[in-house]
């Protein structure tokens, strides 16, 4: 039953995304003079390419790289995103809480002097509580005030930028450089890098060991028991016994500190300085990571990997062809369409499964 | 005569591989009441939704008036005459119940809906057909019994001849199932067709023509209603015989369980909707709690649970206050509850039956260890009680939804008979539920008040209240007019005057 279920879950994911690309290849044989090649570097670009012309070499190991980074933050972005869709609670406050992550980090950074892993340490711990802390505010509305969740976490986006952008110029810009940034951030406090030649860092084992631990809490402790039950009926959580405000309050702090972690792999891993515009709207990108994954923290590693190879191919696509990066913006939104038309794949799935088990009753007798 | 619907050899699997119909024969005339009966989940609502276009057949055919038909959605259906009113209700409760009767074929002025003329509409069917209701009054604040007329008058109201009616008595009171039954009455003589699906035998014998049986997804028999008693359609149903009448061995009432003393609660609207409520309730007894529906009866057992407050008064349980206290320390405390409405609070749809088995116990052991949930172990318990309670479904982690009504309410009971209670509190336990079931719950609440439990029952049925009860208490406008002895001295006359208000017992008069 449930293996069955797995199997017409990739169906699915397999289908969208083959109709999908197929989409965004007519588009690009329409825009395009060389639509073979640009959707080559699309589909293929993310990929390091092993060269043995001067003996053994791996090339393009930075575009890999890339990919590696760009899903490291989607992940974290798509687990933060999952936990509080799981538990029916609209929070769209990710990208307020990454922001201030980030800033976070930066205050560490720049602020407190102490050794390497302690120093990491330290700003990691202060994007955690950071990201918490935002997440809670929303979370507490909505328990005990009935505050719409969607229009306070939009506000509270806001409300993060400004004070983002406020503590960058005020505080912690460079006054010596001739833009808006922060200082380079000191050596110790740095994500410590793991693949030679590019910014894949330390975070990415973080990521997956995260991955390990939302799966974990959905799936093992009481708590995610909770949520699971607060999403799947309010009124009966109540009724046998889940204090569901708390669970409603938790839900949206505890996916806070994986947004601030998110913060903190852009500041101490990727950038290593703060900057102004950080990365408008990537705290949505988690939306679609948690949407293709249905909220499965498993599922959201192979999404956010996806995800992130489609928009590292896209950046390449983009230097290396006359495509602009328009086409695959198209190509995200057709996926998201798709996988969110849900009418459209029960049917596919009832049909399937209306085959294989009559199939079955009629074997049966 | 001929046949208005005739349903042949129509099989239904499911997807998930149940097979709810086998080659059913099903045949309707004109003007007729047909009753369809069977156990739960013998597929008497998956052959109606069948004929309404919800489901589709794996196999048959559908013949109305002599011509085949087919019956791809509801919109057809409706096309074609037929109407149906569903188990579970299907209406918009933030919208008033005019809205909701002309929902999907609005009256128009100009681009805009004519509310007056939907008014006007819902009042003249509500008057022609005697099933009386507010237009303007919104479905969230209205009770069941008129949830349910408002399903009758929306299909009428898009010109309805056959009328499906997927047990409409199940949530009503007494008195509203005459009515309901005046109503059918008027329908059948102003030329429409009825099928009514109903788990009380009685109901059959008083309104239907003919009865068609169902069980395991066959039909097992077909006929006149006056040439059969309610003991063969019941045997024609379990296949053995039912035995409706319960043994009781007399009562050995213990110490005292439950103390609620002066309870008041205020609702939001103001409106008092307890007043001075004092009872006990003993161990090794069954208190019932009889009352037209609307009494106080559902404030009575959410405030006694904790999923209210009361506003003045106390409750003690085993001697230990408990008023104000979360439904989770009142659980913890030892009591059960099991709700009126079981798609409100009682079950969670989208979950699964091992998760709406373990709602109230996941975070204890076996389930949790130092913290650690175990799956296992709540499949584990699922397929014990699945076992010990016989619900039928295709596996423990079968979604809720895919469950028949009376196997839904057959989850409840086996959740709250094994959290072992102290109080068990019981409210409408057999509504929706078959004969056979409604026997095994029957046994199963004398059986805890055998092992020295307390019960409160609270029942719209007053058959079912006097037949397990052993003391009565009778609700009236929010207050206990009366706590009776049961006995066979205590008539069905004698309770409707305390429950209608005519009477009071001394030392009750409060206000
Ligand atoms: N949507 C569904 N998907 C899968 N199985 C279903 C679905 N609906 C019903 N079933 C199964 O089909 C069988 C027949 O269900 P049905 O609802 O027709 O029973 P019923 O006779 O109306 O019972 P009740 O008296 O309890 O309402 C049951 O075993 C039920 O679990
Ligand atoms: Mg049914």
């Amino acid at each position: 039953m449930t293996r069955q279920n797995a199997l017409i879950e990739a169906i699915r994911i397999v289908a969208v995304v083959v109709i999908a690309l197929t989409i965004g290849f007519v588009i690009t044989a329409i825009v395009s003079k060389e639509p073979v090649q640009a959707y080559t570097a699309l589909l293929t670009g993310p990929l390091p390419r092993i060269s043995f012309e001067n003996g053994f070499e791996i090339k393009n190991i930075n575009r890999f790289g890339n990919w590696m980074e760009e899903s490291t933050t989607l992940i974290l972005l798509g687990l933060a995103v999952s936990l509080v869709f799981k538990a029916r609670q609209f929070s769209l406050g990710a990208e307020g809480q990454m922001l201030l992550g980030a800033l976070a980090t930066t205050v560490v950074a720049l602020h407190i002097s102490a050794p390497f892993p302690l120093h990491l340490i330290l700003a990691l711990l202060a994007a955690m509580v950071v990201g918490f802390l935002w997440g809670l505010i929303p979370g507490m509305l909505k328990a005990y005030l009935s505050v719409d969740e969607i229009v306070s976490t939009l506000m509270l986006n806001v409300i993060a930028l400004q004070i983002f952008d406020l503590l960058l110029f005020n505080w912690l810009r460079d006054p010596t450089a001739g833009f808006i940034v922060t200082p380079l951030f000191p050596q110790s406090v740095l994500l410590p890098q793991m693949i030679p030649g590019t910014r894949v860092s330390l975070m990415s084992v973080l990521m997956l060991v995260a991955v390990v631990v939302v799966w974990f809490v959905m799936a093992r402790t009481p708590f995610g028991f909770e949520l699971k039950m607060l999403g799947a009926n309010r009124k009966f959580a109540e009724y046998g016994g889940i204090n569901t405000k708390r669970v409603i309050a938790l839900s949206m702090a505890v996916s806070g500190i994986l947004a601030g972690l998110a913060g903190a792999h852009l500041s101490l891993g990727l950038l290593k300085r703060l900057t102004i515009n950080l990365s408008p709207g990537l705290g949505f990108e988690g939306i679609v990571v948690a949407l293709l994954a249905r909220n499965d923290p498993r599922l959201v590693l192979a999404a956010g990997l996806f995800y992130g190879y489609l928009r590292t191919g896209a950046q390449i696509m983009e230097r290396s062809s006359d495509v602009t990066r328009e086409v695959v913006l198209i190509i995200q939104a057709i996926i998201i369409l798709l996988i969110t038309a849900e009418q459209l794949f029960p049917r596919f799935q009832q049909w399937w499964r209306a085959r294989r088990s009559s199939e079955v009753a009629i074997e049966r007798g | 005569m001929s046949a208005l619907v005739e349903m042949k050899q129509i099989s239904k699997v499911y997807p998930n591989g149940v097979v709810a119909n086998k080659n059913v024969d099903f045949a309707v005339e004109k003007g007729e009441i047909h009753a369809l009966v069977g156990e739960n989940g013998a597929g008497k609502s998956t052959l109606m939704k069948v004929l309404y276009g919800l489901e589709q057949p794996t196999h048959g055919e559908i013949w109305l008036k002599g011509a085949r038909v087919e019956i791809p959605n509801p919109h057809k259906a409706i096309d074609l005459g037929i109407g149906m009113v569903h188990q579970n209700f299907m209406l918009v409760p933030s919208f008033t119940i005019a809205e909701n009767i002309v929902l999907g074929s609005e009256p128009r002025k100009g681009r805009f809906v004519d509310r007056a003329q939907a008014i006007a509409a819902t009042e003249s069917l509500s008057k022609t057909y005697g099933l009386q209701v507010d237009p303007l009054a919104r479905i969230e604040s209205t009770p069941v019994g008129m949830r349910q007329r408002v399903e009758i008058l929306k299909t009428l109201y898009r010109g309805a001849d056959l009328l499906i009616l997927d047990e409409p008595t199940a949530v009503l009171t007494p008195q509203e199932t005459d009515e309901l039954f005046v109503a059918v009455r008027k329908l059948v003589d102003q030329g429409k067709t009825v099928i009514f699906i109903t788990h009380k035998l009685v109901e059959v014998k008083e309104i239907s023509d003919r009865v068609t049986v169902m069980r395991h997804g066959e039909v097992t028999g077909r006929v006149a209603t006056a040439d059969v008693t309610e003991a063969d359609i019941a045997r024609m149903m379990v296949g053995r015989a039912v035995f409706l009448q319960i043994d009781k061995p007399p009562v050995q009432r213990g110490r005292v369980v439950a103390e609620v003393r002066n309870l008041g609660y205020v609702a939001e609207t103001g409106r008092p909707m307890l007043r001075d409520v004092s009872f006990d309730v003993y161990a090794g007894e069954i208190l019932g709690v009889a009352g037209v529906e609307g009494n106080g009866q559902t404030e009575l057992v959410e405030v006694m649970t904790g999923l209210r407050p009361a506003t003045t008064g106390e409750i003690r349980i085993n001697g230990a206050p408990v008023q104000g206290q979360s439904a989770r320390r009142i659980r913890l405390s030892g009591v059960a509850h099991i709700p009126e409405d079981r798609l409100t609070n009682g079950v969670a749809l989208d979950a699964s039956i091992a998760e709406n088995l373990a709602v109230d116990r996941y975070n204890r052991p076996p389930f949790t260890r130092h913290g650690v949930l175990s799956p296992g172990k709540i499949k584990a318990q699922a397929m014990t009680l699945m076992q010990q309670f016989d619900i039928r479904a295709a596996g423990p982690d079968a979604p809720m939804r895919s469950l028949s009504g009376g196997n839904m309410q057959k989850v409840i009971v086996a959740r709250e008979f094994s959290a072992e209670p102290a109080l068990l509190i019981a409210a409408q336990p057999t509504r929706g539920v078959d004969i056979g079931a409604t026997e095994f719950v029957h046994n199963q609440l004398v059986g805890k008040r055998n092992e020295g439990r307390a019960v409160l029952l609270v029942s719209a049925d007053l058959a079912e209240v006097m037949s397990l009860s052993d003391r009565i208490a009778v609700m009236y406008k929010g207050e206990i007019v009366g706590i009776l002895e049961n006995g066979p001295h205590l008539t069905e006359e004698e309770l409707g005057l305390y429950m209608l208000g005519l009477k009071r017992q001394e030392g009750t008069r409060k206000v």
